[in-house]
């Protein structure tokens, strides 16, 4: 298998002229380093085989091959052909500054032309390129330029060069004035007479090499960053299928088959290492089998045999008898079932995670022309080929539909899986059309009516082309973004912390703004027109099938007040008026039976009254507070009824201090709505407690509170809800 | 002992984490559901139609026997019993009712309760039925109270109970007013406790008349349309069967998540998964002196020190650019974290922009919550009507659980649609469409792709129109699985052979060349030069493909100085696979993979760098 093997030369001018900026804009070096940093950044994490070398020019230093007296000064072979790793981009970090020499680029280049020869001398490169990053300050001679050409051409390298301002006239009107060099007012008339003769010279060069072009392969730094922000794809270069496509038995047709989507996965997974050591030979995993008794007794893996459940049963069945009993079949095969309208395969029935997409075979005429006879019948009848698709004898057989494809340059069947009978299952819900409470009145509808209108992400404009604002089939993963962009800052900073998600792939997975902007008003009028109220939270229900059926608020409050109890709580206990303690269903009237009773003392109901109202205001929910204040307000009539002020005036007084430390504020608010405070002496005589004692109670509480008004603000709103709602 | 187990983890909880991505269609068990058919066995059922047609009975038995080998392949551990009413011989736990048969208690399908069933069908099944049976008086009452003791007979926790009667006459009891009522009482118990009771009600002479009787028995459907006391009686096979399966899944929502249009307007919606790849199940591991079920427990420790390790003592780490870089475990979920779970509104686009090749997954399902969010229901509803009205899809950004990273989805509206029995084909909701992001679409070189001429693209058509059918999706089995468990079967039953399994995937190629005829000539003539066989072509490069590459390649093995030195420099990636894994043989390291990733992490970490 030949691999596509390439080597690049990045080559950058870290001369005096490349530090030069004017104030505030960044300099031409630094910018250059960022493309280069970005760069090896997305060679090192797309894993490439692309072997890289870097060199320097207008180094204080020399050091390379070609230095003999004063030719090739100040020129450095920094790297050697070599894959990339994060010792290059620790070096590119830390090594690489601005210096004070200049030097010639023609010069430089000659030198990595040099290197790519050398270097490269015996092997098989597919690809060989040199990427020029410099600000051409340096004057330079075009004697042997016509020479540097020809050994360009002849070596079959490639050139791409990035500078600091935009090569051509018309970009510049539309760029940002930032993307030019200080104090240039445009490439033309602000470059220096080394520039435009440097310049002139490049585009000899490029159009030399390719005529057409050539000059598309020279960039602007800020057009490069912008390209380069984003890490590399992993290519995966796609495998070829080749079969034979099949109609009856006597007509076959050669294909070969390409996956053409299907979900990348992540290519490398983690490995487990020490925590200390950081090996992952120091960390082992062991599976032990053990019997299912209480000692879990532990069996030997030669004493396992494999099984299988047949419903109840299970049948011990060895891999040997499995493997001569199984389904099997001839192997690859793409084979058509039939024909049938396209319609009947229908979109959200797709199986699999791929679609393939089905050529004739390479420079097979005939197969192509016979393909494109099926591809076209299928298309004017609008029919699918219904095929039976092996991939190969050991993998199971599939049943799929080839959909004809026609484009402006090509054509091609696409193959997707599709369901087996075991695979569907067939649910019915309820119909939500026949439903009155369900069914949305006209307003409704117009309000979800110009929603759509104003979340329409394709526009046509006049000339009747489409443009699509959110095309997610540009947008790169960004599992993979975020996971590189991870690797790479804790590679780099192995201490700090993983850092934010990048702004601008936040911004990719965003409503465009435009829509944004445009769909605010619709918006609130969907807010207005639709009231959508969250249903209490409760624990999580145990079984779905609970829920079912039950769709009533009523019966949910009811399961919100059950799961307060910790035991089982019986209807019939009341139902059958046998109530012998205060419950936790309705505790008021428990109370209020059990005072009637006096089956019980009245201190000892008190007691199990308070219970359940600490019980309940743990639960830091309104509709527990509602549920205290009755048990409250019951304690206090049936305390004045009985004339025994005592229980709960103690009761409220230290419920009172213990508010702020549990954070009650809410719940106190709502016991001085309804003014239950102390029982005075008016109320009961043997009341310790004065009227004016028993006014100031709950307001001196108001102030306090005021006093430390921060925390309940949040919760004051659903109580105001509540309020309302009742 | 205590210390050791708590380091014992499940077998594939890495596994898990590694598709917890993937939406399967497995759902966490809470519960065993459970289905009990009460059959009606009076003579009535065994009245054959006049063109021998099947009976009632039969019918009913084809049904419950098929609903069983659902169940085994789908959901063994659903509890499933078969309950004859109307019968002459009784046979019940106590054996306190009369006229009550339990064929089958509530338990495991199993294969003998397969044979069981097969015994039933036809003729013989017939004959067997009034042999062990026969037909006598009827109480419903009775029959109910013997199933409601089924119910409490049981030790597992049951999550959903459902209760089918088959039956074909409209008064049970002829009048008798007593036992009418004490069946009414007996059915009002059953659903108190959760029993969802449904009428499977069968032609008769006269028509079935639901309202006679049978109204107060069943269950009130789910909504107001009343749809299960508007359906006609079942008087075909598929009908009763597609009726039966369509009330006997439970559906079981993948997840419950926010469909937010904008900040504060959060729907409640369910997403729930209608296709789903059924697989061979795994095997399990049995105790070979006992066949009896032993579990796996894995632990993980130190190899130095032998010592178990704890959670907090482990990091991942991956290799890029030759450095190993180091993460916290929970630094690991975090990175995928993007937002809440939730699906997030981005916009809307016309139907025809969602391209049919781009498909990475099957479809999922969404149907509204309103017990979660009131109001769900009818906003989700006016979206619904809104979207399929302007033909257009919702664009939404998608993560279903925690720690997920976010897919980009396509909510594509699907209307309600019932068939001539009024039996919903497809339910009212969205259908998820999951879309393909750039690294997802691979970059193909495409071939020069010569043109048929019209005289050719007519030809084929007339071809494509002779093999015509009409494609239904639940057409064709997975032979795998059906040979899977006719061996299985077989085993369990001490057949001597599996049953033959039809192979509904294998082209009729006979069939297909009688209907084409001269056709296939005219268009090779058309297309094929004269000897020209494309059969043979691929077939020959093969062959020498394969005898020059065994030939030229006599076994390379790589140095561990080589290896180390492609270590070195990054280039351990060019070494081709074969070569890699005789490198891990040569090493003795064992790999569980033969990912080529896996084995280059194998060496590496074996050579050490």
């Amino acid at each position: 298998m030949a691999r596509s093997r390439s080597a690049l030369v990045l080559c950058m001018d870290v001369g005096f002229s490349m530090s030069n900026s004017a104030p505030g804009d960044e300099s031409h070096f630094d910018l250059a380093k960022k493309i280069i940093q970005k760069f090896v950044q997305r060679q090192v994490f797309a894993e490439t085989k692309e072997e890289l070398a870097l060199v320097l020019f207008g180094t204080d230093s020399t050091k390379n091959p070609l230095h003999r007296d004063d030719q090739y000064q100040n020129i450095i072979v920094h790297r050697h052909l070599m894959v990339a790793d994060f010792e290059l981009l620790e070096e590119i970090e830390n090594q690489i500054h601005p210096e004070s020499q200049q030097a010639d680029w023609l010069d430089a280049l000659v030198v990595c032309m040099d290197l790519l020869q050398t270097e490269t001398k015996g092997k098989k490169y597919d690809r060989l390129n040199i990427a020029l990053l410099t600000n051409f300050s340096t004057a330079s001679s075009s004697d042997n330029l016509d020479i540097i050409i020809g050994n360009l051409k002849k070596a079959g390298i490639t050139l791409q060069f990035f500078l600091p301002f935009p090569l051509d006239e018309d970009e510049q009107g539309g760029e940002d004035g930032d993307s030019r060099g200080p104090g240039h007012q445009g490439a033309g008339k602000g470059l220096s007479s080394e520039q435009q003769n440097a310049l002139s010279m490049m585009k000899h060069i490029m159009l030399s090499l390719d005529e057409e072009e050539g000059l598309d392969e020279v960039y602007s730094f800020r057009n490069a960053l912008q390209e380069l922000h984003m890490f590399k794809r992993i290519e995966t270069r796609p495998m070829a299928w080749p079969c034979l496509l099949t109609i009856g038995s006597s007509l076959s047709i050669r294909i070969v088959g390409y996956k053409a989507v299907t979900e990348e996965k992540r290519k490398k997974t983690w490995m487990t290492i020490d925590a200390q050591s950081h090996q992952s030979e120091d960390v082992k995993k062991e599976t032990v089998y053990c019997l299912d008794d209480d000692n879990e007794t532990e069996v030997q893996k030669d004493n396992i045999i494999q099984g299988f459940r047949y419903g109840s049963d299970i049948v011990p069945f060895s891999k040997v008898d499995q493997e001569q009993m199984k389904y099997k079949h001839d192997g690859k095969c793409f084979a058509v079932l039939g024909f049938s309208k396209r319609n009947l395969v229908q979109r959200h029935l797709f199986m699999g995670n791929q679609v393939l997409k089905i050529f004739a075979a390479k420079d097979d005429e005939h197969a192509g022309i016979a393909l494109s006879a099926l591809i076209r019948a299928l298309d004017e009848l609008k029919m699918v080929a219904v095929v039976r698709y092996a991939y190969n004898r050991s993998s199971n057989p599939q049943v799929g539909a080839a959909f004809p494809f026609i484009k402006k340059n090509y054509e091609c069947l696409m193959y997707v899986q599709l369901p087996f009978t075991e695979d569907l299952r067939q649910f019915t819900f309820p119909s939500l059309e026949n439903n009155k409470k369900v069914t949305p009145s006209e307003t409704q509808l117009s309000a979800v009516d110009s929603l759509i209108d104003s979340m329409m992400l394709v526009e046509e404009d006049e000339n009747g082309e489409t443009d699509d604002l959110f095309r997610v089939h540009h947008i790169p993963n960004p599992d993979f973004q975020r996971l590189f962009q991870c690797l790479h800052h804790r590679a780099v900073n192995p201490s700090a912390p993983l850092p934010p998600i990048e702004p601008w792939l936040k911004a990719a997975l965003e409503r465009p703004e435009v829509i944004s902007e445009r769909c605010r008003a619709p918006l609130e009028q969907i807010k207005k027109n639709f009231p959508l109220t969250e249903v209490e939270k409760k624990k999580p229900l145990k079984t779905s099938a609970q829920i079912y059926g039950k769709d009533s608020g009523e019966s949910d409050v009811k399961k919100a007040k059950e799961d307060v109890e910790e035991g089982e709580y019986n209807l019939a206990d009341i139902t059958e008026g046998s109530v012998t303690s205060v419950g936790s269903v309705d505790p008021a009237r428990d109370f209020c039976t059990l005072v009637r009773q006096k089956s019980l003392p009245f201190g000892e109901v008190c007691q199990q009254l308070t219970q359940r109202i600490e019980q309940l205001l743990s639960n830091k929910n309104t509709q527990y507070y509602m549920k205290s204040i009755t048990c409250i307000q019951a304690f206090r009539e049936q305390s004045v009824k009985l004339e025994n002020a005592e229980l709960y005036n103690s009761y409220i007084q230290s419920l009172k201090s213990s508010v702020p430390s549990r954070g009650l504020e809410v719940f106190w608010d709502l016991l001085r709505q309804d003014a239950l405070t102390l029982i005075s002496r008016d109320e009961v005589e043997g009341s310790t407690v004065s009227k004016y004692e028993a006014n100031q109670f709950l307001v001196a509480e108001e102030k306090e509170e005021e006093a430390m008004a921060a925390s309940p603000a949040g919760d004051v709103g659903d109580v105001d809800d509540l309020l309302d709602m009742m | 002992m205590a210390e050791w187990n708590a380091f014992y983890h499940n077998e594939d909880e890495d596994e898990e984490q590694e598709e917890g991505e993937q939406t399967s269609g497995d759902y966490k068990v809470t519960g065993r559901d459970s289905l009990v058919f009460l059959v009606d066995a009076s003579k009535e059922m065994f009245i054959k139609g006049e063109d021998g047609e099947l009976s009632n009975f039969d019918m009913t038995m084809q049904v419950v026997r098929s609903v069983y080998t659902t169940k085994i392949i789908s959901s063994y551990r659903d509890l499933i019993a078969l309950v004859f009413y109307g019968t002459e011989q009784s046979k019940n736990p106590r054996n306190s009712f009369k006229h009550v048969y339990v064929y089958h208690d509530l338990d495991e399908p199993g294969a003998t309760r397969v044979r069981d069933l097969d015994a039933l069908l036809g003729d013989k099944g017939e004959k067997l039925a009034a042999e062990t049976m026969g037909s006598g008086e009827t109480s419903l009452g009775d029959a109910l109270w013997c199933c409601a003791n089924l119910y409490s007979d049981i030790k597992y926790r049951l999550s959903h109970k459902r209760l089918m009667i088959f039956t074909c006459r409209d008064d049970p009891h002829g009048g008798n007013s007593t036992k009418d009522r004490q069946a009414h009482t007996k059915a009002r118990d059953l659903k108190e406790t959760g029993v969802m009771i449904d009428l499977m009600h069968l032609m008769k002479p006269g028509g079935f008349d639901v309202s006679l009787y049978f109204r107060d028995i069943v269950s009130p459907a789910e909504d107001e349309s009343e749809l299960g006391l508007q359906l006609k009686p079942c008087d075909k096979l598929d009908d009763l069967r597609k009726r039966v399966l369509a009330k006997e899944q439970k559906k079981r929502s993948l997840a419950r998540i926010k469909l937010i249009l904008d900040e504060g307007i959060n729907m409640a919606v369910g997403l729930y998964a209608t296709a789903v790849t059924a697989r061979k199940p795994g095997a399990v591991k049995l105790y070979r002196e006992t066949n009896e079920q032993v579990r796996s427990k894995t632990r993980t420790f130190q190899t130095q020190t032998g010592s178990l390790l704890l959670p907090s003592e482990i990091k991942k780490a991956q290799v890029y650019g030759k450095k190993k870089i180091v993460m916290e475990r929970d630094e690991v979920d975090a990175i995928k974290k993007f937002d809440d779970p939730g699906l997030y509104l981005i916009g809307f686009k016309p139907m025809e922009k969602l391209k049919l090749h781009h498909h990475i997954r099957p479809a999922i399902f969404l149907y509204p919550e309103d017990d979660q969010v009131k109001g769900s229901a009818c906003l989700f509803s006016a979206l619904l009507k809104k979207c399929s009205e302007k033909n257009v899809f919702a664009v939404c950004r998608c993560t279903p659980r925690r720690n997920i990273p976010p897919r980009f989805v396509a909510l594509v509206p699907q209307k309600e649609e019932v068939d001539d029995g009024k039996v919903q084909t497809k339910p009212p909701g969205f259908n998820v469409i999951f879309l393909p992001y750039a690294d997802d679409i691979r970059n193909l070189d495409i071939p020069h792709c010569p043109i048929a001429s019209p005289i050719q693209v007519n030809k084929m058509k007339e071809i494509v129109s002779k093999l015509r059918f009409k494609y239904r999706s639940d057409a064709f089995e997975n032979p795998v699985i059906q040979q899977h468990y006719r061996n299985l079967e077989a085993l369990a039953l001490d057949m001597v052979a599996p049953e033959e399994t039809d192979d509904l995937i294998m082209p009729k190629v006979e069939q297909m060349d009688i209907r084409l005829g001269p056709l296939i000539d005219e268009f090779k003539n058309m297309v094929y030069p004269f000897n020209y066989n494309p059969d043979v072509k691929p077939a020959a490069k093969r062959k020498t493909d394969d005898g020059g590459g065994s030939e030229k390649k006599p076994k390379v093995e790589v140095s561990e100085e080589e290896l180390k030195n492609h270590m070195k420099n990054g280039t351990i990636g060019k070494l081709t696979v074969p070569l890699l894994k005789d490198a891990c043989k040569q090493f003795g390291i064992r790999v569980a993979g033969s990912k080529k990733q896996e084995l280059i992490d194998a060496l590496v970490a074996h050579l050490g760098s």
